[in-house]
């Protein structure tokens, strides 16, 4: 059975992670996260991401109406890399989000999306 | 609020174990001197969490505390470890939330004493603190009246535009508001955190959805218009004031090195630093400044 930190652990180890992080959707907790990257505060970046998600959600809603917008994954490609976020139901409030940061050059998207997908199953089961 | 924060300061640095009992408001139960659980007379814990989400009864759950604990709990299967951790964080920060500011009875240790979901996840008491203070800092940068989070929800019977996107915490507050409950007590009906329902809250009043206070209630009244603050816009030695306002909007945040004159035109007091717009909880001035808004709305 996986805990939050063997979560964190395992999805360090998808090729190309950079850094990741599990945050609480709703209130914007950083629940674990593995080293921040100079200059970027865990606490904060957390909160930050939980805006993104929520404005898109927000725009989501808004541009397919007559659906209830509910988010599996969401991918973000920069200059530098990609950020790769999956939102999990739980037993508590949430969603749980689990958050990667991915190499630009080394990573394989299609394969990190699929091994996050897989953790993620793990994680509530 | 200070009391509570230092006093279990104090304890994790004696690194001790037991359970801090807070009056009637609530327990803190430390495991060599990290918080292992917190419990609150006014927020939901994980048991009623659990059972609100239809996991496993609450009468359950008391069976298993005594016999078996969190071992057999997930044994048993209804969570899994991940979810009993992120459960056990969420209502532990929840706790904190409306514990630590609370300061009424004299809390009092008793050592040894451990909570039955303790060690499920550790927090440090810093680390608490900090994350509470967030919490307050986001909930006042949604809507700046805290009168919202005490009084009973009456979100608005008609929309003043045509369509409005809900989130999922705030479409629960708005169905099972009965014009009667306050927020903590509608958060404990749905089993979802306090902080989650007053951050609901305060997103509707923010978005105009929550009608006002029946006028029966009494309002406020509007603070004098001093003579002194109607001087310092004309008066000579005027804009003193009322300048950290502007000072503080364009460019970076303004580092310590202001220029010369600059302590004697703010001064805050001792370890208060001005970044940005002055900060003011009198509930009078908000609810002059709503009005004003409402009033510059209408105009337009």
């Amino acid at each position: 059975m996986l805990g939050l930190h063997d979560c964190l652990t395992e999805v360090m180890a998808i090729p190309g992670a950079l850094d990741a992080m599990l945050l609480d959707q709703t209130s914007g907790v950083a629940v674990v996260a593995s080293g921040a990257p100079d200059g970027v505060d865990t606490e904060r970046s957390a909160a930050a991401l939980t805006e993104t998600l929520r404005a898109t959600m927000d725009g989501l809603a808004r541009s397919c109406p007559g659906d209830t917008v509910r988010i599996d994954d969401m991918l973000v490609t920069t200059d530098h890399g990609h950020h790769l976020l999956r939102l999990m139901e739980t037993a508590f409030e949430g969603p749980l989000v689990i958050y990667v940061r991915l190499d630009r050059e080394r990573a394989n998207v299609a394969l990190a999306r699929f091994r996050l997908q897989d953790i993620s199953t793990r994680l509530l089961a | 609020m200070a009391a509570l924060d230092t006093l279990l300061a104090g304890l994790a640095k004696e690194r001790s174990t037991g359970a801090l009992r807070v009056g009637r408001a609530g327990t803190v139960f430390l495991d060599e001197g990290r918080v292992t659980y917190m419990e609150c007379a006014q927020t939901p814990g994980v048991e009623r969490i659990l059972s609100a989400r239809g996991r496993m009864p609450e009468a359950a759950l008391r069976r298993l505390q005594t016999d078996g604990g969190t071992e057999r709990l997930l044994a048993e299967g209804p969570v899994t470890l991940g979810e009993l951790q992120f459960c056990v964080l969420g209502a532990v920060l929840d706790a904190a939330f409306f514990l630590l500011p609370s300061a009424g009875t004299r809390p009092k240790f008793r050592p040894g004493e451990r909570h039955w979901l303790g060690g499920c996840w550790y927090f440090d008491v810093r680390g608490l603190v900090r994350e509470c203070a967030r919490r307050r800092a986001h909930l006042a940068l949604i809507w700046p009246s805290a009168d919202v989070d005490t009084a009973p929800v009456r979100p608005v019977p008609r929309l003043a535009g045509h369509g409005v996107a809900l989130s999922r915490v705030q479409w629960e507050v708005v169905t099972h508001a009965d014009h009667e409950l306050t927020p903590l007590e509608l958060a404990r009906r749905l089993g979802r955190s306090g902080y989650s329902v007053l951050q609901a809250v305060r997103e509707l009043a923010a978005a105009g959805l929550l009608a006002p206070a029946p006028s029966g209630e009494e309002r406020p009244a509007l603070p004098k218009r001093s003579r002194q603050a109607a001087r310092t816009k004309s008066g000579p030695e005027g804009g003193t004031r009322a300048r950290p306002y502007q000072e503080s909007q364009p460019g970076p945040a303004p580092g310590p090195e202001h220029g010369p004159g600059s302590a004697a035109r703010a001064d805050p007091g001792p370890g208060v630093r001005l970044v940005g717009p002055a900060v003011t909880a009198d509930p009078a001035d908000l609810e002059l400044l709503m009005r004003l808004k409402k009033a510059l709305e209408e105009l337009a």
